[in-house]
């Protein structure tokens, strides 16, 4: 095994190593987190909604990282989300919102709205990173993987 | 090759889905309260009746046997004025 295809692994583990975590977290305190999600400044008529959504988008993304037919979407999905959280955080911490609410959730709640910053910025870069190597890995002619066996 | 990656991302699962378990809640609060400057009162339901705005105060707090905790911390208490709809009052008889 290379040292890019075990990077590539490691990128997938800590990706799901936080997807997992977090919706897990969420279900495990789910009233909780519909409190939480009401105490954002978005309309509360969207809580139904993203309390389901969201857990259940984030079990998706690790499950389809784990599956080497699904990764590459798993790794593109887990960049789209991780720049709409981004994104989010950006806009609370700009103060578009009418207040800052407070940084909630499983032991990540310790963090500060900045340390989110840079903890959402840190995954979005090794999601990116992940796409590269899984790309890569995908354009290889197969009798280059498998040199090794035909010799 | 397949072992190491079985054996990496069994470790990643193992992990989260532990920590998870781990760091739950261990009790479960039926009513918070937060400090109005001269006492405690009941904080009513987050982004209802209050929410919690990010600052360096204690936002809400637990009451068990006579002691007050700290429970959302890391911000303020701010009242949303929302209260229950009072029940419609009967309508009297025209007489």
């Amino acid at each position: 095994m290379s040292k890019k295809q075990v990077t590539l692994e490691c990128v997938c583990a800590l990706l799901i190593l936080l997807f997992l975590y977090a919706s897990m977290s969420k279900f495990l305190d789910f009233k909780t987190f519909i409190d939480e999600m009401n105490n954002q400044p978005l309309p509360n008529a969207w809580t139904p909604f993203l309390v389901w959504s969201i857990p259940l988008v984030e079990i998706v993304i690790s499950t389809s990282l784990i599956f080497e037919y699904t990764r590459l979407l798993g790794l593109y999905a887990s960049l789209v989300v991780m720049v709409i959280f981004t994104v989010y955080t950006g806009i609370v911490l700009l103060h578009f919102f009418p207040y800052i609410p407070c940084s909630c959730g499983g032991v990540i709640r310790h963090l500060t709205w900045s340390q989110h910053l840079i903890l959402n910025l840190f995954y979005i870069f090794i999601s990116v990173l992940g796409i590269i190597l899984q790309q890569r890995k995908s354009l290889k002619p197969n009798y280059i993987n498998n040199k090794h066996s035909l010799v | 090759m397949n072992k190491i990656k079985w054996t990496i991302l069994t470790f990643a699962i193992l992990c989260s889905i532990g920590s998870a378990f781990a760091t739950r809640p261990q009790a479960q609060f039926s009513s918070l309260y937060y400090w109005t400057g001269s006492g405690y009162a009941p904080a009513g339901t987050l982004g209802v009746n209050y929410i919690c705005e990010t600052s360096s105060s204690v936002c809400t707090y637990t009451y068990s046997g006579g002691v007050y905790t700290p429970y959302e911390t890391s911000s303020t208490y701010v009242n949303l004025g929302a209260t229950t709809a009072a029940k419609p009052e009967p309508k009297k008889d025209k007489k």
